[in-house]
């Protein structure tokens, strides 16, 4: 059954103006937060639901705020709302159709954490969101949500709106960070984390739109409901954004452990011109894919995890027959090699090597031996880079060249 | 101190240093390109992973703070195996330009690759081509294709000079190191970028194809031309067999000393190294047709001449002009001799103009000694116009400098007061054959002594560089004038290195005591 608890007013009527939602109960939740609770109580509360970031890593957002140590230095909230991993679009509708909801999430946020200035990060192609959540910034402070003395608690919050300039690597936290700080989106070296030295080297708390949209709901409802919505580990509903040969291509939100099977054949409406399944890249791009035998699986961080790939950011990408492996391959490495940031040696120099060889494989001129290449060049990569691009990379073509590897040998010659 | 177990071998560490620096002072060689000493570490290049007991993946050992217990292995197949995987990735792009690359010998890739990589290349794939020789600044030339992107040079113009004058720019594969709109690098410090530089990405044009580096002998030494005393590396070439080399010196590294010039040293120190080799004097030169003199019958000579002022009391007619490139000992020697055995008061001293220091190394003061002169006693009373045109029986100038302060009439004229001069020169100039005797002495990289540097650190310097011809170490010379004037024979006889001279000072010399513990 499709769980609406983040959708649930999607395709309202001008619902992201403040007057429709706030007649539809917005705000509930900050009142809630900031008159009825105090921040230890919303953290026990978050932690309590179990909320897993939405943004690919899974790392309990709890868990996150509670890093954040109390220093003599201002604390930033980032929203990542970079949204790059190839497949996914579901936090671009979040933003558009409800973006008071993620404002919500934002101050309630910046409560618990003792946050005064938060910045939005949006990917730089989604310039009528980035227009639309500006809008329903100066909305809120007209109201009184955001500014000085919300609420007549005392509390000080300020949200911006930054908008990228198109690199895969400015959705990787420090390279977000980076970004933000007006340089170059070139990850940094971990420890420290951002938590305790992130923004103009403050503590900084960075989560995804998604995680962030759900905090309202457990504030409203509490972490027991919340973890209800979910799994015992896993709490609430996820958005799971199914592209590609389906029928019916979109955003599902559903709970967490819905089988991959039922959102392809249930809610998506089944294959595009009832063609046979290939494979399915569960969890957008850079996880690795699954074979049109392993699609009876359970769509949660762990069942993924246990069966080799990973649940990601939910985006699902569906394969069908018609499509060649090998074209697959070559996008996604077509990809990882332009969004290198070029900063390590293995992504950098690793990802664009494999590329040729795919490109070369495509043109005909591709050797068995090259295979055996690609996978030991990836397995190189993997493991061994300053961020997560590398591994990013390597994950599917590792996957790619295990589990189609005879199909790709069809297009070359000993 | 904490103990930590490098290749199984147990390790008594600071808290705090990094693997890297642990397995360092070791003696254990963890291949590094982006990180160096000098900045925080990057993490970029991924040549130094190792493995840490406990841990799924392989660790930086650049930024990996050593722990109680920490087990780490720099040899186990897994790293190995990455290191190899790192190396691929790197030489993959890489031009492999080594015969005709000026980097080569000295290159940490290639050096890298000979120690942990020997593989064959597997990269067959068309190399990406970039521009090979772009002009970044003053004797800067960027090859592009060459470039590993470590950054060092990137860092080194944002932590150090703070000019940021290069930047990375382009994503992925693409990327590259390269000025701004073309604005080329423009500092006193942008000659250490080729020496940072761990590939023949950056090479310097002072430089590159004049030779080899395996040809090159180092030696350490102390940068003469101000007074920071910037620890040095002189290299010089030999020559071959059956083939002469124009010049000894092909270049001056810096040397670290964090007390004093850390890892760097500024390029008017880096390239103003022609005087060692330009127009040397290698020979006693006795004008006027009189004989042809030894050292010793020089300096019996010259005793005779003091002597015999001394006799009739007229050491007043003795003027001597000094300089503060001269060596602690030197000076110290000259004192004894001049200022308490001869009661000398004409003592003046010449040395190059003042120029504009940097705010960095670089001092006003472009001698190497000024503070070591006035901690051993003297007063620094300027060779002026004045006192060039006085009347004297004998003169003694010891230094170059005469020449570049004053015009040719003007030290004729004064020359032609006095009776007997005496030149002790390093380089052949005009005043040559304006003087009765001159003799050849030597340079900094050429005797051995110490230098008082302006912050009163007292260094020793060695010989790195044999002196041309006949000349002779100015504290030699004035340890045979001291005894041949026989005065105080036995106080100059104990003085066969000047290492015993100093020793003696730090007993006369309170300054010097302390500075020599």
């Amino acid at each position: 059954m499709e769980e609406k608890v983040l959708t649930q007013h999607f395709g309202l009527e001008n619902f992201y103006n403040i007057d429709v939602y706030l007649k539809k109960g917005g705000y509930q939740a900050v009142r809630k937060a900031l008159i009825d609770m105090n921040p230890e109580k919303i953290l026990e509360e978050v932690k309590a639901a179990n909320l897993r970031g939405r943004g690919g890593a899974g790392f309990p957002a709890g868990v996150k705020w509670g890093f954040v140590p109390e220093v003599d230095k201002p604390k930033y909230l980032c929203v990542n709302a970079d949204e790059g991993e190839p497949g996914t679009f579901k936090d671009r509708y979040i933003m558009s159709h409800n973006p008071h909801m993620l404002l919500e999430g934002i101050i309630i946020t910046s409560f618990c954490v003792g946050i005064h200035t938060a910045f939005i990060y949006i990917r730089g192609e989604y310039e009528a969101i980035a227009v639309r959540l500006e809008q329903a910034i100066s909305e809120a402070y007209k109201n009184g949500f955001l500014g000085k003395n919300i609420l007549e608690k005392g509390f000080d919050l300020d949200v911006f709106v930054h908008r990228g300039a198109g690199a895969y690597i400015c959705g990787e936290e420090t390279g977000l960070l980076e970004s933000l700080e007006g340089k170059r989106g070139h990850p940094r070296l971990k420890p420290p984390f951002p938590a305790s030295v992130g923004l103009f080297q403050c503590p900084t708390v960075i989560n995804n739109v998604e995680t962030i949209s759900n905090i309202p709901f457990i504030i409203l409802k509490g972490a027991k409901w919340f973890c209800e919505k979910g799994l015992p580990k896993d709490g609430g509903t996820r958005i799971f954004g199914v592209s590609g040969m389906v029928k019916k291509p979109g955003i599902y939100e559903l709970p967490l452990g819905t089988n991959l099977k039922d959102i392809i054949y249930k809610y998506a409406g089944g294959m595009a011109k009832d063609k046979k399944l290939k494979a399915v890249i569960p969890g957008g791009m850079s996880a690795p894919i699954l074979t049109a035998d392993e699609i009876d699986i359970k769509m949660d961080f762990d069942s993924l995890v246990n069966a080799g790939s990973m649940l990601g950011s939910a985006a699902i990408v569906i394969i069908d027959m018609d499509t060649s492996i090998l074209d697959v391959l070559k996008i996604v490495t077509k990809f990882y090699s332009h969004e290198s940031c070029g900063q390590c040696t293995p992504c950098r120099v690793g990802s664009s090597w494999i590329n040729k060889i795919v490109r070369r494989i495509v043109e005909g001129k591709g050797k068995k031996e090259d295979i055996d290449n690609i996978v030991r060049l990836a397995s190189n990569i993997q493991g061994n880079t300053l961020c997560p691009l590398g591994d990013a990379a390597a994950m599917p073509i590792l996957s790619i060249t295990k589990k189609f590897r005879k199909e790709i040998e069809s297009h070359v010659t000993n | 101190m904490i103990k930590i177990f490098l290749d199984e071998k147990p390790l008594e560490v600071n808290e705090g240093t990094t693997v890297l620096k642990a397995a360092e002072e070791a003696g254990i060689d963890i291949p590094h390109l982006c990180y160096h000493p000098a900045f925080l570490p990057e993490g970029s290049c991924r040549m130094c992973l190792v493995e840490i007991e406990g841990l799924p993946e392989l660790e930086l050992a650049c930024s990996t703070q050593v722990r109680e217990g920490m087990k780490i292995s720099t040899k186990s197949e897994k790293v190995i195996e990455a290191r190899k995987g790192v190396l691929e990735f790197l030489l993959a792009e890489h031009p492999l330009d080594c015969p005709i690359c000026d980097k080569a010998g000295e290159c940490e890739l290639q050096n890298y690759y000979e120690e942990y990589g020997l593989f064959d290349s597997q990269f067959k794939e068309t190399k990406e081509k970039r521009q090979k020789k772009v002009e970044i600044g003053k004797n800067l030339i960027l090859d592009l294709e060459r470039c590993i992107l470590c950054t060092r040079c990137v860092r080194f113009l944002r932590e150090v000079t703070k000019t940021q004058d290069l930047g990375v720019f382009n994503r992925g594969l693409h990327s590259e190191i390269n000025t701004y709109d073309g604005v080329p690098v423009d500092n006193n410090y942008s000659g250490n970028l080729a020496e940072i530089c761990p590939v023949g990405a950056i090479t310097d044009s002072d430089f590159r194809f004049k030779t080899r580096s395996w040809f090159l002998k180092q030696g350490e030494s102390i940068c003469p031309l101000c007074s920071r005393g910037c620890n040095t590396i002189i290299e010089s070439h030999k020559g071959f067999t059956h083939f002469q080399v124009p010049k000894r010196v092909y270049r001056i590294k810096s040397r670290e000393n964090n007390d004093i010039n850390g890892y760097w040293i500024c390029d008017f120190g880096r390239y103003g190294y022609s005087y060692l080799d330009d127009k040397r004097l290698d020979r006693i030169i006795v004008n006027n047709g009189k004989e042809a003199l030894t050292w010793e019958k020089a300096i019996a000579f010259l005793a005779e001449k003091i002597k015999r002022l001394h006799y009739v009391k007229k050491t007043s007619r003795l003027v001597v002009v000094l300089n503060t490139w001269l060596s602690n000992e030197e000076l110290f020697l000259l004192k004894k001799i001049f200022k308490n055995d001869l009661s000398v008061e004409k003592i003046y001293f010449i040395d190059p103009a003042d120029g504009e220091d940097d705010d960095f190394l670089l001092t006003s003061e472009r001698s190497p000694n000024r503070r070591g002169a006035q901690e051993i006693g003297f007063d620094l009373k300027p060779l002026d116009r004045e006192a060039l045109m006085e009347k004297a029986d004998l003169l003694l100038i010891f230094g170059q400098f005469i020449s570049d302060r004053f015009n040719l009439t003007e030290i004729k004229a004064a020359l032609e007061n006095i009776e007997t001069k005496i030149y002790f020169a390093t380089h052949s100039d005009e005043l040559n054959s304006l003087v009765d005797i001159v003799l050849p002495t030597t340079l900094i990289p050429e005797k051995e002594g110490s230098l008082t540097n302006v912050d009163g650190i007292v260094q020793k310097f060695l010989p790195v560089l044999e002196g041309p011809g006949e000349c002779r170490p100015e504290w030699k010379v004035l340890v045979d004038l001291g005894k041949e004037l026989g005065i105080n024979f036995n106080y100059y006889k104990q003085f066969n290195s000047p290492e015993v001279v100093l020793k003696e000072m730090s007993k006369e010399i309170p300054f010097f005591e302390k500075k020599n513990e």
